[in-house]
């Protein structure tokens, strides 16, 4: 699903370089939930935002679904923003102007869904995640658990086949990030959603069935 | 996904409730005052549009004077020119008009109307003022038949039709024939009455010109044939004369009020300088409240930044981004629209009263039309630049938690700039304005108007006026009683001098001259130079029965010997003759303004001839006007029984002549002060950002030791620069409008520095306490408290 060839991240740096990623290889498969783990400054954020297609490498090949990312036009990429990668931030990143049902439908309208389909997904999506109550809420009326929870609800709204997620649980304490890891889970197995996971945490990297470990921007394992 | 921006918008306003009331304050102020410009434009630039047959409609108005000097224009026209244009084949139809107020009485009490005009039968066929009642060929075609307007029409006669009534107007019995719709504010026409102008008596004459003709061209005839026509026909009557230059000049009715050049019209003219002024302020006013936007929009772009990272990852392009800011500004700019049109209405009567118009607001096409050009322009000119900047926000930067703050701020400082600008310049320009009409209202004029009183004294014969000038010299209050023939601030009766002992027989020279009472010179307090007062024996001299005895005795003032080259002494006794009158110089008298400080002083005359009146000159007391003015009025009723009592100050009628200047000064008053208030609106708003993005950095330097007025200063210090900078810029922009503007008045202050200086400080001083604000509540803040934050 995901194929990073000799994936290079560089900034320039008065005359030289400040390399972020070096010669990185990686093959993610549909179905997997992999847990990108690393020290600060390792440049597992910017793998995360290169596979997102936020970032794009300095050097090297990413293939999307066997499609070179590199030769997409801005439409395709969008595209693939709307319906194929849903995002989690450690910031939630909600928008405060807009309630919770609102967050959630946000994605649908920008791809364009009728509203009628509209409200019956954003519908189920409360009903499965247990919000239904908190629907006409503000995000800052909310806990930071249920913050991320709306999070990861408007990231699979929209069913993308796989998840990015920054440090999804880097802003909650244990019981919260525990219960999101699960639904992480779930979805996984449930829903057959890739996943992948930028995360500190030991305990959060074991919910994933592979762990990959950066250092200075290369892969260790 | 409207609904979506909607919401996100309105509830994005809602939350930083000052920066939408700054913006939406300032463009309501804004589009408020373009509406009322607008109107006021409108107004003015649609004078006597309206007509039917406008493009056939002329005045016909006359010029006149030496074949080497400049012509006198005047609107007015001899009354004998009507009968002759009756063989001009271009002119198709004629009418006379003549303003004269009327006494109106329906019983007993009569009023006394001013806006009454007596005007020949095709007057409602030719112009396009409706008849609501009465038949527009026939209400004047009788002699002691008037048409009232239907204001008049309730005012005399409440509800019922007056049609067949009747009313007295100057003590004759009227026939009211018709009721007309109130005329327009857009017209020079306006009028409360009209008369038939068979009920004067007026005999055609060529002699004096008191009366105005209007003409409809004939089908085919072009106005420059009508001219070429008009000056042979003059050729025809003048013969061989060299001397003298008369010409007749059609003036389309559409463009009297805004181009014609001849005096003595109907309504004051309009001020094509003063418009464009207008226009240029609405405008400016208007880029000066989006610049607030557009500043505020950008300089809070950290604000929204999350919030467009989050829609572009989960798909949002830049057309949709670009379309909901778009959106915002369009429902902020829909508010403030909203809102001004409502200020515009509740202000429509100051306004009025401000510009001394009649301006009703209409819902009409070209009102609509302007503002949906100012919503549409001010949604983009506001909005896409903000649009355009926020929707290029990377979002992986914003994500990752760095916030493009500080962009745009150079862009932000140019505005900045360009509204100081705009406000300095109109700081220069109250300010030298106002120091030209405080110098023209304070300059010594030669002649002191002040505490004289202004009676009609039309009405009075030689002997009803002596007694009564004897009556009101019995009370304390009143020191001095004259009369003259016109205005003694504006004197405006063309003669020549004919012959002056020590000149050639053919000298000629063109002076305006007053005929007055004998005690003119002393009432108005005109210093005499040389020569002697005017005697018993000296009125005697010109009040003799038959024209040809009367001898009259002259003064002429310093400007007029200067011209003839000689001095005041050298001037005196010589025999001369003005317009037929035989006499001599009585006296010499300093040089005083007796019209517009726009013009040069010229040769003036000053001579006693007891034929005709037209005001009343009453010097009082200053200490208790009030009661002089009663003391006035019981003479007046003893004399002038059932005439209204019409008094004013003669400071009033000095007033009138500035009237567009002082209607300048107090625009200019109100709309930089408008300006000014818009610009700070935009600097609180700026100066708050600032101080909240600099909260750390201030908390950081109060913790090593900086002292809170250090910090004010720290703050102060760049818009310092800006207003300085600003000031650069306006500077000679405004000296350049004003020594334009001063340069139209004969006798003008100079333009010193001291204008600038006030200018800069002023607004340096309005700046600082605006930012001060803002800076003093961010500099007062606790360091850890800020220093949390992060």
């Amino acid at each position: 699903m995901i194929q990073l060839q000799n994936i290079t991240k560089y900034y320039p740096v008065g005359l030289g370089r400040n390399f972020i990623l070096k010669d990185i290889d990686l093959t993610i498969n549909e179905g997997e939930f992999v847990s990108i783990m690393g020290p600060s400054g390792s440049g597992k954020s910017t793998l995360l935002h290169i596979m997102g297609l936020l970032e794009e490498p300095s050097e090297g090949q990413y293939l999307f679904e066997g499609e070179r990312v590199d030769k997409m036009n801005e439409k395709k990429r969008t595209q693939l923003h709307r319906g194929s990668i849903g995002f989690v931030f450690q910031a939630y990143h909600l928008i405060d102007e807009l309630t919770v049902y609102e967050n959630i439908e946000t994605p649908l309208l920008y791809k364009n869904v009728s509203a009628s389909e509209r409200k019956s997904r954003v519908a189920d999506v409360l009903d499965r995640f247990n919000i239904v109550a908190k629907k006409d809420l503000f995000p800052n009326q909310l806990s930071g658990g249920q913050q991320q929870l709306v999070g990861i609800a408007r990231a699979i709204v929209a069913e993308p086949r796989v998840i990015l997620a920054d440090e999804p649980t880097g802003n909650l304490h244990s019981d919260q990030a525990k219960s999101i890891m699960e639904l992480f889970k779930e979805l996984n197995e449930k829903d057959k959603i890739t996943i992948v996971q930028v995360t500190h945490s030991d305990v959060n990297a074991t919910y994933g069935n592979r762990i990959i470990q950066l250092r200075d921007g290369h892969i260790r394992s | 996904m409207w609904q979506n921006f909607f919401k996100t918008s309105v509830r994005s306003l809602f939350k930083r409730k000052l920066y939408t009331f700054i913006n939406i304050g300032g463009l309501a102020i804004g589009i408020a005052c373009f509406i009322l410009l607008f109107l006021f434009l409108q107004n003015e630039w649609t004078y006597d549009r309206f007509h039917t047959n406008g493009k056939q409609l002329f005045r016909i108005s006359s010029a006149y004077g030496e074949i080497d000097q400049p012509l006198t224009h005047t609107a007015l026209t001899p009354s004998a020119l009507a009968p002759a244009l009756k063989t001009v084949p271009e002119v198709q139809t004629i009418t006379r008009i003549y303003p004269k107020a009327s006494l109106v009485a329906n019983g007993e009490k009569a009023i006394n109307e001013s806006r009454f005009i007596y005007a020949e039968v095709p007057f409602f066929t030719m112009f396009s003022f409706p008849l609501l009642e009465g038949d527009p060929a026939t209400a004047l075609s009788g002699p002691n038949m008037v048409v009232l307007s239907a204001s008049m029409a309730e005012k005399y006669f409440g509800k019922s039709s007056p049609t067949g009534k009747m009313l007295k107007i100057d003590g004759k019995d009227f026939m009211v024939t018709g009721v007309a719709k109130n005329p327009p504010s857009n017209t020079h026409l306006k009028f409360d009455f009209v008369g038939s102008y068979s009920s004067m008596n007026i005999t055609d004459r060529w002699g004096s010109a008191n009366y105005y003709t209007y003409i409809q061209l004939a089908d085919k005839a072009t106005s420059n044939a009508l001219h070429d026509r008009l000056t042979s026909m003059i050729k025809g009557m003048m013969g061989s004369n060299t001397k003298y230059r008369f010409d007749l000049i059609p003036e389309p009715i559409a463009d009297i009020h805004l181009y014609s050049q001849s005096e003595n019209s109907t309504e004051r003219g309009g001020n094509l300088q003063y418009d464009y002024m207008l226009a240029i302020i609405a405008v400016l006013l208007l880029a000066v409240a989006c610049i607030n936007f557009m500043n505020l929009a950008t300089a809070r772009s950290a604000d929204r930044a999350r919030e467009i990272g989050v829609r572009k990852v989960m798909g949002a392009v830049k057309r949709e981004l670009f379309t909901q800011f778009i959106t915002e500004s369009a429902i902020i700019t829909f508010l403030a629209l909203v809102i001004g049109t409502v200020l515009s209405l509740v202000l429509l009567p100051w306004f009025n009263n401000l510009t001394q118009s009649t301006i009703r607001m209409h819902l009409e096409w070209p009102l609509i039309v302007a503002l949906i050009a100012v919503f549409v322009v001010t949604t983009f000119l506001a909005g896409a630049y903000p649009a355009f900047f926020l929707a290029n926000f990377k979002p992986v930067q914003v994500l990752k938690g760095k916030t493009p703050v500080g962009k745009g701020a150079a862009l932000r400082k140019t505005l900045v700039v360009f509204q100081f600008a705009a406000a300095v310049f109109f700081i220069i320009c109250t300010l030298v304005v106002g120091q030209q009409l405080y110098y023209i209202q304070h300059k010594k004029l030669g002649q002191d108007r002040s505490q004289v009183v202004v009676l009609n004294g039309s009405r009075f014969d030689n002997n009803s006026l002596a007694a009564f000038k004897a009556r009101l010299l019995q009370q304390s209050e009143i020191s001095q009683v004259s009369a003259s023939y016109d205005s003694p601030v504006n004197i405006g009766g063309g003669y020549g001098i004919g012959q002056i002992q020590g000149k050639p027989a053919d000298y000629s020279m063109d002076v305006t001259a007053i005929p007055v009472e004998k005690d003119y010179l002393q009432t108005m307090g005109i210093d005499i130079l040389a020569g002697g007062k005017l005697t018993d024996a000296d009125i005697q001299d010109v009040t003799r029965e038959k024209q040809e005895d009367r001898r009259y005795h002259f003064y002429l003032n310093e400007t007029a010997v200067k011209q003839l080259g000689w001095t005041p002494t050298e001037a005196v006794g010589r025999t001369m003759t003005m317009n037929g009158r035989i006499g001599s110089v009585k006296g010499v008298m300093k040089d005083f303004h007796f019209a517009s400080m726009k013009q040069k002083i010229q040769p003036l005359i000053v001579f006693p001839e007891y034929e005709w009146f037209g005001e009343i000159l009453v010097k009082v007391n200053g200490r208790d006007p009030q009661r002089a003015l009663a003391r006035i009025e019981d003479a007046w009723k003893s004399y002038q029984p059932g005439r209204p009592f019409d008094a004013h100050f003669l400071d009033d009628d000095f007033n009138a002549m500035y009237e567009s200047e002082f209607r300048a000064g107090r625009l200019l008053k109100v709309f930089s002060g408008l300006v000014i208030l818009v610009s700070c609106l935009g600097l609180v708003g700026l100066a708050a950002f600032t101080a909240e993005q600099r909260t750390r950095e201030l908390g950081i330097r109060k913790v090593l030791g900086a002292s809170s007025s250090n910090l004010v200063a720290l703050l102060s210090k760049d818009y310092i620069k800006l207003v300085t900078i600003s000031l650069i810029v306006a500077a000679p922009l405004g000296a350049y409008v004003m020594i334009k503007w001063l340069s139209g008045f004969a006798y003008h202050i100079n333009l010193g520095a001291g204008v600038f200086v006030v200018a800069g400080l002023l607004a340096m001083a309005i700046a600082l306490l605006t930012v001060s604000l803002q800076s003093v509540k961010a500099a007062l803040m606790n360091p850890v408290k800020s220093l949390k934050s992060e």
